[in-house]
Protein backbone atom coordinates (compact mmCIF):
# COMPACT_ATOMS: atom_id res chain seq x y z
CA UNK A 1 0.00 0.00 0.00
CA UNK A 2 2.39 2.29 1.12
CA UNK A 3 4.76 1.36 -1.25
CA UNK A 4 2.69 2.55 -3.72
CA UNK A 5 4.67 5.90 -3.82
CA UNK A 6 6.41 6.69 -7.12
CA UNK A 7 7.50 10.27 -6.80
CA UNK A 8 11.36 10.25 -6.85
CA UNK A 9 11.34 6.07 -7.37
CA UNK A 10 13.31 4.84 -10.21
CA UNK A 11 11.80 2.31 -12.61
CA UNK A 12 14.09 0.01 -15.02
CA UNK A 13 14.17 -0.35 -18.06
CA UNK A 14 16.15 -0.23 -21.65
CA UNK A 15 15.56 3.17 -22.99
CA UNK A 16 17.41 6.13 -24.38
CA UNK A 17 16.31 7.97 -21.71
CA UNK A 18 17.78 5.70 -19.49
CA UNK A 19 20.93 6.10 -20.30
CA UNK A 20 21.35 9.81 -20.91
CA UNK A 21 23.70 11.99 -18.60
CA UNK A 22 21.88 12.85 -15.53
CA UNK A 23 22.88 16.40 -16.24
CA UNK A 24 20.81 16.82 -19.22
CA UNK A 25 18.22 15.27 -17.60
CA UNK A 26 18.05 17.67 -14.94
CA UNK A 27 19.13 20.58 -17.54
CA UNK A 28 16.38 19.59 -19.70
CA UNK A 29 13.54 19.23 -16.97
CA UNK A 30 14.20 22.51 -15.80
CA UNK A 31 14.10 24.14 -19.26
CA UNK A 32 10.84 22.48 -19.73
CA UNK A 33 9.26 23.31 -16.83
CA UNK A 34 10.59 27.14 -17.58
CA UNK A 35 8.76 26.30 -21.40
CA UNK A 36 5.65 25.60 -19.19
CA UNK A 37 5.74 29.01 -17.77
CA UNK A 38 6.27 30.63 -21.29
CA UNK A 39 3.43 28.97 -23.01
CA UNK A 40 0.37 30.82 -22.50
CA UNK A 41 -1.50 30.04 -26.20
CA UNK A 42 -3.32 26.71 -26.91
CA UNK A 43 -0.94 26.37 -29.58
CA UNK A 44 2.02 26.76 -26.86
CA UNK A 45 -0.20 24.09 -24.33
CA UNK A 46 -0.11 21.85 -27.40
CA UNK A 47 3.40 22.04 -28.22
CA UNK A 48 4.23 20.87 -24.26
CA UNK A 49 2.04 17.88 -24.63
CA UNK A 50 3.24 16.49 -27.94
CA UNK A 51 6.65 16.79 -26.52
CA UNK A 52 6.02 15.47 -23.30
CA UNK A 53 4.22 12.49 -24.68
CA UNK A 54 7.01 11.52 -26.85
CA UNK A 55 9.33 12.09 -24.00
CA UNK A 56 6.97 9.47 -21.77
CA UNK A 57 6.18 7.13 -24.99
CA UNK A 58 10.67 7.34 -25.36
CA UNK A 59 11.35 6.58 -21.88
CA UNK A 60 9.69 3.03 -21.89
CA UNK A 61 7.82 3.50 -18.85
CA UNK A 62 4.35 2.29 -18.52
CA UNK A 63 2.32 5.80 -17.93
CA UNK A 64 -0.09 4.55 -15.15
CA UNK A 65 3.70 4.95 -13.56
CA UNK A 66 3.05 8.48 -14.84
CA UNK A 67 -0.04 8.88 -13.05
CA UNK A 68 0.63 7.45 -9.69
CA UNK A 69 3.36 10.35 -8.75
CA UNK A 70 -0.67 12.56 -9.43
CA UNK A 71 -2.25 11.18 -6.98
CA UNK A 72 -0.32 12.15 -4.03
CA UNK A 73 -0.54 15.76 -5.36
CA UNK A 74 -4.54 15.59 -6.12
CA UNK A 75 -5.56 17.61 -3.60
CA UNK A 76 -2.94 20.46 -3.80
CA UNK A 77 -4.32 20.46 -7.40
CA UNK A 78 -7.72 20.67 -6.67
CA UNK A 79 -7.10 23.53 -4.04
CA UNK A 80 -4.83 25.67 -6.62
CA UNK A 81 -7.99 25.06 -9.39
CA UNK A 82 -10.63 26.16 -7.19
CA UNK A 83 -8.51 28.85 -5.75
CA UNK A 84 -8.35 30.49 -9.51
CA UNK A 85 -11.69 29.12 -10.66
CA UNK A 86 -13.76 31.30 -7.67
CA UNK A 87 -11.18 34.27 -7.08
CA UNK A 88 -10.19 35.08 -10.63
CA UNK A 89 -12.35 38.48 -11.80
CA UNK A 90 -13.63 38.24 -15.15
CA UNK A 91 -17.19 38.21 -16.83
CA UNK A 92 -19.48 36.21 -14.60
CA UNK A 93 -20.46 32.74 -16.42
CA UNK A 94 -22.28 31.63 -13.14
CA UNK A 95 -22.88 32.53 -9.96
CA UNK A 96 -24.55 31.12 -6.40
CA UNK A 97 -24.41 33.39 -3.21
CA UNK A 98 -20.86 34.93 -2.87
CA UNK A 99 -18.97 32.46 -5.13
CA UNK A 100 -18.53 33.11 -8.88
CA UNK A 101 -17.11 31.53 -11.95
CA UNK A 102 -15.87 34.02 -14.46
CA UNK A 103 -14.53 33.37 -17.98
CA UNK A 104 -11.29 34.40 -16.95
CA UNK A 105 -11.50 32.00 -13.70
CA UNK A 106 -12.07 29.13 -16.24
CA UNK A 107 -9.62 29.50 -18.35
CA UNK A 108 -6.79 30.19 -15.42
CA UNK A 109 -7.76 27.15 -13.71
CA UNK A 110 -7.20 25.15 -16.63
CA UNK A 111 -4.00 26.72 -17.00
CA UNK A 112 -2.69 26.22 -13.83
CA UNK A 113 -4.00 22.94 -13.36
CA UNK A 114 -2.37 21.78 -16.88
CA UNK A 115 0.97 23.70 -15.79
CA UNK A 116 0.68 21.46 -12.40
CA UNK A 117 -0.19 18.58 -13.71
CA UNK A 118 3.46 18.90 -16.81
CA UNK A 119 5.34 20.09 -14.17
CA UNK A 120 5.07 16.24 -12.10
CA UNK A 121 5.00 14.50 -15.03
CA UNK A 122 7.58 16.18 -16.37
CA UNK A 123 9.90 15.75 -13.31
CA UNK A 124 8.51 12.50 -12.64
CA UNK A 125 10.14 10.96 -16.21
CA UNK A 126 12.99 12.35 -14.93
CA UNK A 127 13.40 10.82 -11.49
CA UNK A 128 11.78 7.28 -13.14
CA UNK A 129 14.53 7.02 -15.62
CA UNK A 130 17.32 8.27 -13.86
CA UNK A 131 19.23 6.19 -10.52
CA UNK A 132 18.82 8.64 -7.54
CA UNK A 133 23.07 7.53 -7.54
CA UNK A 134 22.88 8.93 -11.07
CA UNK A 135 20.82 12.08 -9.98
CA UNK A 136 22.81 13.13 -6.92
CA UNK A 137 26.52 12.33 -9.18
CA UNK A 138 24.29 14.76 -11.63
CA UNK A 139 23.85 17.15 -8.85
CA UNK A 140 27.07 17.31 -7.88
CA UNK A 141 29.09 18.09 -10.64
CA UNK A 142 26.66 20.22 -11.60
CA UNK A 143 27.22 22.16 -8.68
CA UNK A 144 31.20 21.71 -9.66
CA UNK A 145 31.37 25.39 -10.62
CA UNK A 146 30.04 27.02 -7.27
CA UNK A 147 33.32 25.07 -5.07
CA UNK A 148 35.63 28.04 -6.65
CA UNK A 149 33.59 31.07 -4.47
CA UNK A 150 34.56 31.06 -0.55
CA UNK A 151 34.03 33.14 1.58
CA UNK A 152 36.93 34.39 3.83
CA UNK A 153 36.92 33.92 7.53
CA UNK A 154 40.18 35.07 8.85
CA UNK A 155 43.49 35.11 7.35
CA UNK A 156 43.92 31.28 6.86
CA UNK A 157 40.15 30.07 7.27
CA UNK A 158 37.56 29.62 4.02
CA UNK A 159 33.98 28.79 4.42
CA UNK A 160 33.46 27.08 0.80
CA UNK A 161 30.00 25.54 -0.26
CA UNK A 162 30.42 21.81 0.34
CA UNK A 163 29.23 20.70 -2.74
CA UNK A 164 30.42 17.17 -2.09
CA UNK A 165 28.37 17.01 1.05
CA UNK A 166 25.32 18.18 0.19
CA UNK A 167 25.00 15.88 -2.60
CA UNK A 168 26.19 13.11 -0.13
CA UNK A 169 23.13 14.02 2.24
CA UNK A 170 21.29 13.84 -0.70
CA UNK A 171 21.88 10.65 -1.67
CA UNK A 172 21.52 9.44 1.06
CA UNK A 173 18.44 10.77 2.26
CA UNK A 174 16.84 9.28 -1.30
CA UNK A 175 18.68 6.13 -0.42
CA UNK A 176 16.85 5.87 2.87
CA UNK A 177 13.31 7.10 1.27
CA UNK A 178 12.60 3.38 0.44
CA UNK A 179 13.74 2.06 3.41
CA UNK A 180 11.81 4.21 5.87
CA UNK A 181 8.73 3.45 3.75
CA UNK A 182 9.44 -0.26 4.34
CA UNK A 183 9.96 0.01 7.90
CA UNK A 184 6.53 2.20 8.17
CA UNK A 185 4.60 -0.61 6.58
CA UNK A 186 6.40 -3.43 8.97
CA UNK A 187 5.59 -0.75 12.06
CA UNK A 188 2.02 -0.09 10.73
CA UNK A 189 1.31 -3.87 10.54
CA UNK A 190 2.79 -4.81 13.80
CA UNK A 191 0.94 -2.34 16.01
CA UNK A 192 -2.16 -3.27 13.54
CA UNK A 193 -2.11 -6.93 14.54
CA UNK A 194 -2.15 -5.44 18.22
CA UNK A 195 -5.60 -4.02 17.33
CA UNK A 196 -4.30 -0.63 16.67
CA UNK A 197 -6.61 1.34 14.07
CA UNK A 198 -4.78 3.83 11.98
CA UNK A 199 -8.05 4.88 9.79
CA UNK A 200 -10.88 5.62 11.37
CA UNK A 201 -11.24 8.61 14.16
CA UNK A 202 -11.31 12.31 14.66
CA UNK A 203 -8.53 14.39 13.27
CA UNK A 204 -7.05 14.30 17.12
CA UNK A 205 -7.51 10.11 17.21
CA UNK A 206 -5.97 9.89 14.32
CA UNK A 207 -2.74 11.79 15.24
CA UNK A 208 -3.08 9.82 18.46
CA UNK A 209 -2.69 6.74 16.67
CA UNK A 210 0.50 7.81 15.00
CA UNK A 211 2.55 7.50 18.15
CA UNK A 212 2.73 4.26 17.97
CA UNK A 213 4.21 4.39 14.46
CA UNK A 214 6.32 7.29 14.60
CA UNK A 215 7.90 6.32 18.21
CA UNK A 216 9.80 3.34 16.52
CA UNK A 217 10.27 4.87 13.27
CA UNK A 218 12.33 7.70 14.48
CA UNK A 219 14.28 5.58 16.42
CA UNK A 220 14.64 2.90 13.57
CA UNK A 221 15.69 6.00 11.90
CA UNK A 222 18.69 7.20 14.13
CA UNK A 223 19.78 3.42 14.54
CA UNK A 224 20.32 3.42 11.14
CA UNK A 225 22.14 6.10 10.43
CA UNK A 226 24.30 5.61 13.34
CA UNK A 227 24.87 2.55 11.74
CA UNK A 228 25.20 3.42 8.77
CA UNK A 229 28.04 6.22 10.10
CA UNK A 230 29.97 3.88 11.74
CA UNK A 231 30.22 1.71 8.58
CA UNK A 232 31.11 4.96 6.19
CA UNK A 233 33.76 5.77 8.82
CA UNK A 234 35.06 2.24 9.25
CA UNK A 235 35.35 1.95 5.31
CA UNK A 236 37.72 5.30 6.20
CA UNK A 237 35.15 7.43 4.50
CA UNK A 238 36.28 11.33 5.22
CA UNK A 239 34.29 13.52 3.01
CA UNK A 240 34.98 14.73 -0.27
CA UNK A 241 38.62 16.14 -0.35
CA UNK A 242 40.81 13.94 -3.23
CA UNK A 243 38.04 11.25 -3.64
CA UNK A 244 37.82 10.17 -7.06
CA UNK A 245 34.66 8.49 -9.51
CA UNK A 246 34.64 4.90 -10.07
CA UNK A 247 32.90 6.12 -13.25
CA UNK A 248 33.21 9.94 -13.91
CA UNK A 249 30.49 11.88 -15.84
CA UNK A 250 31.03 12.23 -19.16
CA UNK A 251 29.26 13.79 -22.40
CA UNK A 252 28.89 11.40 -25.05
CA UNK A 253 27.23 11.96 -28.76
CA UNK A 254 23.68 11.37 -27.64
CA UNK A 255 23.62 13.96 -24.79
CA UNK A 256 24.38 16.45 -26.72
CA UNK A 257 21.97 15.80 -29.50
CA UNK A 258 19.59 16.31 -26.24
CA UNK A 259 20.68 19.27 -25.22
CA UNK A 260 20.17 20.25 -28.87
CA UNK A 261 16.73 18.64 -28.65
CA UNK A 262 15.35 20.11 -25.68
CA UNK A 263 17.17 23.89 -26.30
CA UNK A 264 15.06 23.36 -30.03
CA UNK A 265 11.79 22.88 -28.23
CA UNK A 266 11.89 25.73 -25.86
CA UNK A 267 13.01 28.10 -28.97
CA UNK A 268 10.16 26.88 -31.19
CA UNK A 269 7.58 27.71 -27.63
CA UNK A 270 9.26 30.69 -27.09
CA UNK A 271 8.66 31.65 -30.71
CA UNK A 272 5.74 30.93 -30.84
CA UNK A 273 4.22 32.21 -28.25
CA UNK A 274 6.09 35.53 -29.76
CA UNK A 275 4.51 34.70 -32.68
CA UNK A 276 1.05 34.37 -30.79
CA UNK A 277 1.53 37.90 -29.13
CA UNK A 278 2.73 39.94 -32.37
CA UNK A 279 -0.34 38.60 -34.27
CA UNK A 280 -2.81 39.19 -31.66
CA UNK A 281 -0.89 43.06 -31.81
CA UNK A 282 -1.70 43.01 -35.99
CA UNK A 283 -4.96 41.99 -35.32
CA UNK A 284 -5.72 44.50 -33.03
CA UNK A 285 -4.57 46.78 -35.13
CA UNK A 286 -7.71 48.18 -37.04
CA UNK A 287 -9.24 48.25 -33.84
CA UNK A 288 -6.70 50.75 -32.23
CA UNK A 289 -6.45 52.68 -35.48
CA UNK A 290 -10.17 53.02 -35.26
CA UNK A 291 -10.28 54.13 -31.62
CA UNK A 292 -7.24 56.88 -32.51
CA UNK A 293 -9.66 58.22 -35.55
CA UNK A 294 -12.44 58.49 -33.14
CA UNK A 295 -10.43 60.13 -30.19
CA UNK A 296 -9.51 62.59 -33.49
CA UNK A 297 -12.77 63.24 -34.60
CA UNK A 298 -13.91 63.59 -31.19
CA UNK A 299 -11.48 66.84 -31.24
CA UNK A 300 -13.01 68.20 -34.48
CA UNK B 1 -12.40 -24.30 14.49
CA UNK B 2 -9.77 -24.02 12.44
CA UNK B 3 -8.14 -21.90 9.95
CA UNK B 4 -8.67 -22.69 6.35
CA UNK B 5 -6.39 -21.89 3.44
CA UNK B 6 -8.07 -22.21 0.04
CA UNK B 7 -6.14 -21.71 -2.97
CA UNK B 8 -4.19 -18.49 -1.95
CA UNK B 9 -2.29 -16.60 -4.28
CA UNK B 10 -0.38 -13.08 -3.50
CA UNK B 11 2.16 -11.16 -5.26
CA UNK B 12 3.50 -8.48 -4.29
CA UNK B 13 3.38 -5.03 -6.04
CA UNK B 14 1.31 -6.51 -8.57
CA UNK B 15 1.52 -4.51 -11.95
CA UNK B 16 4.70 -3.03 -11.86
CA UNK B 17 8.14 -3.85 -12.51
CA UNK B 18 8.77 -5.33 -9.65
CA UNK B 19 6.01 -8.24 -9.18
CA UNK B 20 6.69 -10.73 -7.16
CA UNK B 21 4.40 -14.13 -6.77
CA UNK B 22 5.21 -14.72 -3.27
CA UNK B 23 2.74 -17.48 -2.88
CA UNK B 24 1.00 -20.03 -5.12
CA UNK B 25 -1.97 -22.04 -4.63
CA UNK B 26 -1.88 -22.69 -1.37
CA UNK B 27 -3.90 -24.79 0.59
CA UNK B 28 -3.55 -25.39 4.38
CA UNK B 29 -5.99 -26.57 7.64
CA UNK B 30 -4.76 -25.44 11.06
CA UNK B 31 -6.84 -27.64 13.53
CA UNK B 32 -7.58 -26.20 17.03
CA UNK B 33 -4.55 -27.09 19.66
CA UNK B 34 -1.89 -28.20 16.80
CA UNK B 35 1.46 -27.30 17.70
CA UNK B 36 2.61 -25.96 14.24
CA UNK B 37 6.06 -25.78 12.47
CA UNK B 38 6.69 -23.36 9.38
CA UNK B 39 10.06 -23.88 7.77
CA UNK B 40 11.68 -22.56 4.32
CA UNK B 41 14.68 -21.18 2.73
CA UNK B 42 14.38 -17.48 2.74
CA UNK B 43 12.05 -15.68 0.92
CA UNK B 44 10.07 -18.97 0.81
CA UNK B 45 7.10 -17.15 1.53
CA UNK B 46 6.54 -17.65 5.19
CA UNK B 47 5.98 -14.21 6.41
CA UNK B 48 3.64 -13.74 3.70
CA UNK B 49 1.81 -16.56 4.28
CA UNK B 50 1.35 -15.49 8.09
CA UNK B 51 0.10 -12.67 7.44
CA UNK B 52 -2.81 -13.61 5.79
CA UNK B 53 -4.00 -15.79 8.53
CA UNK B 54 -4.63 -12.52 10.67
CA UNK B 55 -6.32 -10.45 7.58
CA UNK B 56 -3.19 -7.77 7.34
CA UNK B 57 -2.76 -8.97 4.16
CA UNK B 58 -5.26 -9.64 1.32
CA UNK B 59 -4.97 -12.26 -0.84
CA UNK B 60 -4.42 -11.74 -4.39
CA UNK B 61 -6.81 -14.94 -5.59
CA UNK B 62 -8.25 -17.23 -3.08
CA UNK B 63 -10.24 -17.55 0.55
CA UNK B 64 -8.99 -17.92 4.16
CA UNK B 65 -11.81 -19.22 6.44
CA UNK B 66 -11.38 -18.52 10.27
CA UNK B 67 -14.25 -20.68 12.35
CA UNK B 68 -15.45 -21.72 9.43
CA UNK B 69 -16.27 -17.95 8.21
CA UNK B 70 -14.86 -16.46 5.60
CA UNK B 71 -12.75 -13.48 6.41
CA UNK B 72 -13.00 -11.65 3.24
CA UNK B 73 -16.63 -11.59 3.62
CA UNK B 74 -18.57 -8.02 3.91
CA UNK B 75 -18.83 -6.61 7.57
CA UNK B 76 -16.36 -9.60 9.01
CA UNK B 77 -14.72 -8.02 11.97
CA UNK B 78 -10.90 -7.77 10.86
CA UNK B 79 -10.15 -6.60 14.34
CA UNK B 80 -11.71 -9.18 16.14
CA UNK B 81 -9.91 -11.61 14.02
CA UNK B 82 -6.32 -9.81 15.05
CA UNK B 83 -7.24 -10.23 18.63
CA UNK B 84 -7.82 -14.14 18.32
CA UNK B 85 -5.12 -14.66 16.04
CA UNK B 86 -2.10 -13.40 17.42
CA UNK B 87 1.01 -12.44 14.90
CA UNK B 88 4.57 -12.03 16.43
CA UNK B 89 6.38 -9.89 13.84
CA UNK B 90 10.01 -10.95 13.06
CA UNK B 91 12.11 -8.68 15.23
CA UNK B 92 9.12 -7.36 17.50
CA UNK B 93 11.01 -5.31 19.68
CA UNK B 94 11.11 -2.53 17.32
CA UNK B 95 7.95 -2.05 17.73
CA UNK B 96 7.76 -1.03 21.42
CA UNK B 97 6.96 2.31 21.71
CA UNK B 98 6.09 3.23 25.02
CA UNK B 99 7.57 4.83 27.72
CA UNK B 100 7.49 1.57 29.99
CA UNK B 101 6.96 -2.53 29.64
CA UNK B 102 3.14 -2.28 31.23
CA UNK B 103 1.79 0.23 29.34
CA UNK B 104 3.56 -1.32 25.91
CA UNK B 105 1.69 -4.46 26.76
CA UNK B 106 -1.29 -2.77 28.05
CA UNK B 107 -1.52 -1.45 24.00
CA UNK B 108 -3.24 -4.18 22.74
CA UNK B 109 -5.77 -5.32 25.38
CA UNK B 110 -6.73 -1.27 25.44
CA UNK B 111 -7.13 -1.20 21.65
CA UNK B 112 -9.57 -4.27 21.97
CA UNK B 113 -11.69 -1.95 24.76
CA UNK B 114 -10.53 -3.17 27.49
CA UNK B 115 -10.24 -0.84 30.70
CA UNK B 116 -7.31 0.38 32.26
CA UNK B 117 -7.33 -1.98 35.31
CA UNK B 118 -8.45 -4.98 32.76
CA UNK B 119 -5.53 -4.38 30.81
CA UNK B 120 -3.15 -4.06 33.36
CA UNK B 121 -4.28 -7.44 34.62
CA UNK B 122 -3.85 -8.83 31.50
CA UNK B 123 -0.77 -7.43 30.62
CA UNK B 124 0.81 -8.59 34.05
CA UNK B 125 0.07 -12.01 33.13
CA UNK B 126 1.58 -11.84 30.32
CA UNK B 127 4.39 -10.71 31.41
CA UNK B 128 4.94 -12.94 33.93
CA UNK B 129 4.10 -16.45 31.51
CA UNK B 130 6.99 -14.87 29.31
CA UNK B 131 9.29 -15.05 32.38
CA UNK B 132 9.51 -11.26 33.05
CA UNK B 133 9.23 -10.16 36.48
CA UNK B 134 7.33 -7.62 38.46
CA UNK B 135 10.49 -5.01 38.84
CA UNK B 136 10.82 -4.62 35.11
CA UNK B 137 7.16 -3.41 34.45
CA UNK B 138 7.78 0.13 35.30
CA UNK B 139 11.61 0.17 33.65
CA UNK B 140 12.05 1.97 29.88
CA UNK B 141 11.70 -0.94 27.21
CA UNK B 142 14.82 0.10 25.67
CA UNK B 143 17.00 -0.25 28.69
CA UNK B 144 16.15 -3.68 28.27
CA UNK B 145 18.64 -6.46 26.66
CA UNK B 146 17.47 -7.94 23.01
CA UNK B 147 15.84 -11.05 24.73
CA UNK B 148 14.33 -9.24 26.91
CA UNK B 149 12.47 -6.86 24.37
CA UNK B 150 11.71 -9.70 22.41
CA UNK B 151 9.68 -11.39 25.50
CA UNK B 152 8.32 -7.84 26.05
CA UNK B 153 6.95 -7.68 22.41
CA UNK B 154 5.66 -11.44 22.78
CA UNK B 155 4.35 -10.68 25.75
CA UNK B 156 2.01 -8.00 24.19
CA UNK B 157 0.55 -10.08 21.48
CA UNK B 158 -0.49 -12.74 24.68
CA UNK B 159 -2.16 -9.95 26.29
CA UNK B 160 -4.92 -9.89 23.87
CA UNK B 161 -5.42 -13.56 24.94
CA UNK B 162 -5.20 -14.85 21.65
CA UNK B 163 -6.65 -18.50 20.17
CA UNK B 164 -4.08 -19.05 17.97
CA UNK B 165 -0.06 -17.36 18.53
CA UNK B 166 1.77 -17.11 15.43
CA UNK B 167 5.79 -16.14 15.73
CA UNK B 168 8.21 -15.43 13.10
CA UNK B 169 10.74 -16.71 13.77
CA UNK B 170 10.70 -15.89 17.60
CA UNK B 171 14.64 -16.38 18.50
CA UNK B 172 16.47 -14.72 15.64
CA UNK B 173 19.70 -13.24 16.68
CA UNK B 174 19.05 -14.76 20.48
CA UNK B 175 21.96 -16.56 22.00
CA UNK B 176 21.19 -20.36 22.57
CA UNK B 177 20.52 -20.33 26.28
CA UNK B 178 17.50 -17.25 25.57
CA UNK B 179 16.40 -19.48 22.26
CA UNK B 180 15.68 -22.31 24.60
CA UNK B 181 14.25 -20.51 27.18
CA UNK B 182 11.70 -18.59 24.90
CA UNK B 183 10.72 -21.95 23.16
CA UNK B 184 10.35 -23.26 26.56
CA UNK B 185 7.95 -20.72 27.62
CA UNK B 186 6.23 -20.49 24.50
CA UNK B 187 5.10 -24.61 24.69
CA UNK B 188 4.27 -24.42 28.31
CA UNK B 189 1.89 -21.80 27.34
CA UNK B 190 0.46 -24.37 24.77
CA UNK B 191 -0.35 -26.65 27.47
CA UNK B 192 -1.21 -24.36 29.63
CA UNK B 193 -3.99 -22.43 27.55
CA UNK B 194 -4.20 -24.97 24.92
CA UNK B 195 -4.17 -22.64 22.16
CA UNK B 196 -2.61 -23.29 18.44
CA UNK B 197 0.80 -22.41 17.58
CA UNK B 198 2.44 -21.60 14.54
CA UNK B 199 5.78 -21.36 14.54
CA UNK B 200 8.17 -20.39 11.91
CA UNK B 201 11.45 -21.33 12.08
CA UNK B 202 15.14 -21.64 10.97
CA UNK B 203 16.45 -23.95 13.10
CA UNK B 204 15.32 -27.47 12.32
CA UNK B 205 16.03 -28.93 15.83
CA UNK B 206 13.91 -26.53 17.18
CA UNK B 207 11.26 -27.37 15.13
CA UNK B 208 11.82 -31.33 15.48
CA UNK B 209 11.62 -30.73 19.04
CA UNK B 210 8.66 -28.54 19.83
CA UNK B 211 6.00 -28.70 16.90
CA UNK B 212 3.51 -31.97 15.86
CA UNK B 213 2.99 -30.80 12.59
CA UNK B 214 5.71 -29.62 10.25
CA UNK B 215 4.74 -27.57 7.26
CA UNK B 216 7.83 -27.10 4.28
CA UNK B 217 7.75 -23.76 1.41
CA UNK B 218 9.50 -23.63 -1.00
CA UNK B 219 9.19 -20.69 -3.71
CA UNK B 220 5.78 -19.87 -2.60
CA UNK B 221 4.47 -23.30 -2.59
CA UNK B 222 3.71 -25.85 0.34
CA UNK B 223 5.89 -28.71 -0.14
CA UNK B 224 5.53 -30.67 2.29
CA UNK B 225 2.97 -31.37 4.84
CA UNK B 226 3.18 -33.80 7.93
CA UNK B 227 4.49 -34.91 11.35
CA UNK B 228 8.26 -34.35 11.30
CA UNK B 229 9.13 -37.93 11.35
CA UNK B 230 7.18 -38.09 8.31
CA UNK B 231 8.76 -34.58 6.46
CA UNK B 232 12.71 -35.52 7.43
CA UNK B 233 12.09 -38.79 6.24
CA UNK B 234 12.58 -36.62 2.82
CA UNK B 235 16.02 -35.48 3.75
CA UNK B 236 17.37 -35.43 0.46
CA UNK B 237 14.72 -33.57 -0.96
CA UNK B 238 14.65 -30.74 1.94
CA UNK B 239 18.34 -30.72 0.56
CA UNK B 240 17.57 -29.86 -2.60
CA UNK B 241 15.22 -26.78 -1.89
CA UNK B 242 17.96 -25.32 0.56
CA UNK B 243 17.10 -27.27 4.00
CA UNK B 244 18.92 -29.42 6.17
CA UNK B 245 17.28 -32.26 8.29
CA UNK B 246 17.80 -32.63 12.23
CA UNK B 247 21.50 -33.55 12.36
CA UNK B 248 20.93 -36.44 14.46
CA UNK B 249 18.62 -37.77 10.94
CA UNK B 250 22.14 -37.91 8.99
CA UNK B 251 23.69 -39.69 12.58
CA UNK B 252 20.87 -42.31 12.39
CA UNK B 253 21.25 -42.47 8.59
CA UNK B 254 25.19 -43.19 8.67
CA UNK B 255 24.95 -45.93 11.46
CA UNK B 256 22.25 -47.98 9.56
CA UNK B 257 24.53 -47.62 6.42
CA UNK B 258 27.27 -48.66 8.71
CA UNK B 259 25.04 -51.94 9.95
CA UNK B 260 23.56 -50.81 13.03
CA UNK B 261 19.75 -51.98 13.55
CA UNK B 262 18.44 -48.67 14.24
CA UNK B 263 15.26 -46.42 13.73
CA UNK B 264 16.10 -43.97 11.15
CA UNK B 265 12.98 -41.59 12.10
CA UNK B 266 14.74 -40.18 15.09
CA UNK B 267 14.88 -36.54 14.95
CA UNK B 268 15.60 -35.33 18.48
CA UNK B 269 18.58 -35.87 20.48
CA UNK B 270 16.63 -38.20 22.53
CA UNK B 271 14.89 -40.16 20.37
CA UNK B 272 17.99 -40.78 18.61
CA UNK B 273 19.50 -42.05 22.08
CA UNK B 274 16.23 -44.42 23.07
CA UNK B 275 16.63 -45.86 19.76
CA UNK B 276 20.76 -46.40 20.24
CA UNK B 277 20.22 -47.57 23.76
CA UNK B 278 17.43 -50.24 22.07
CA UNK B 279 19.56 -51.69 19.33
CA UNK B 280 22.74 -52.26 21.74
CA UNK B 281 20.47 -53.64 24.25
CA UNK B 282 18.99 -55.34 21.24
CA UNK B 283 22.80 -57.04 20.30
CA UNK B 284 24.27 -58.03 23.67
N1 LIG C 1 6.74 -5.89 1.42
C1 LIG C 1 7.19 -6.56 0.35
N2 LIG C 1 7.17 -6.00 -0.88
C2 LIG C 1 7.61 -6.67 -1.96
N3 LIG C 1 8.08 -7.91 -1.93
C3 LIG C 1 8.14 -8.54 -0.74
C4 LIG C 1 7.70 -7.89 0.45
N4 LIG C 1 7.86 -8.75 1.49
C5 LIG C 1 8.38 -9.88 0.95
N5 LIG C 1 8.55 -9.77 -0.39
C6 LIG C 1 9.05 -10.81 -1.31
O1 LIG C 1 8.19 -11.93 -1.24
C7 LIG C 1 8.92 -13.14 -1.20
C8 LIG C 1 8.56 -13.92 0.06
O2 LIG C 1 8.98 -13.18 1.18
P1 LIG C 1 8.74 -13.61 2.68
O3 LIG C 1 9.13 -12.46 3.54
O4 LIG C 1 7.37 -14.14 2.82
O5 LIG C 1 9.80 -14.78 2.85
P2 LIG C 1 10.20 -15.59 4.17
O6 LIG C 1 9.96 -17.02 3.86
O7 LIG C 1 9.54 -15.03 5.35
O8 LIG C 1 11.76 -15.35 4.24
P3 LIG C 1 12.71 -15.16 5.54
O9 LIG C 1 13.02 -16.52 6.03
O10 LIG C 1 13.93 -14.50 4.97
O11 LIG C 1 11.99 -14.32 6.52
C9 LIG C 1 10.38 -12.74 -1.28
O12 LIG C 1 10.79 -12.93 -2.61
C10 LIG C 1 10.41 -11.30 -0.89
O13 LIG C 1 11.43 -10.63 -1.58
MG1 LIG D 1 10.21 -13.94 7.06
Amino acid sequence: MIRDITLGQYYPAKSILHELDPRVKLAATMIFVISLFVARSPVGYGLATIFLVLVIRMSKVPFRFMTKGLKSIIMLLMITVAFNLFLVDGNTLWRLGFLRITDKGVQTAVMVGIRLIYLILGSSVMTLTTTPNDLTDGLEKAMEPLKKFYIPLGPLKKFRIPVHDMAMIMSIALRFIPILLEETDKIMKAQMARGADFESGNLIQKAKAMVPLLAPLFLSAFRRAMDLALAMEARCYRGGEGRTKMKPLKYESRDRTAYGVILGYFLIVTAIERGVQIYGWIVALPGRWMAVYQWILSFL
Amino acid sequence: MSIKVKNVNYTYSEGTAYEIHALKDVNLEILDGQFVGLIGHTGSGKSTLIQHLNGLIRATEGKIYFNGRDIYGEKYPLKELRSKVGLVFQYPEYQLFETDVLKDVCFGPKNLGYSQEEAEKKAKEALRMVGMGEEYDQSSPFELSGGQKRRVAIAGVLAMEPEVLILDEPTAGLDPRGRDEILDQISYLKRERGITVILVSHSMEDVARYVDRLIVMNQGQVRFDGTPREVFRHYQELREIGLDAPQVTYLMKSLKEKGAHVDVDATTVEEAADAIAAWLKERE
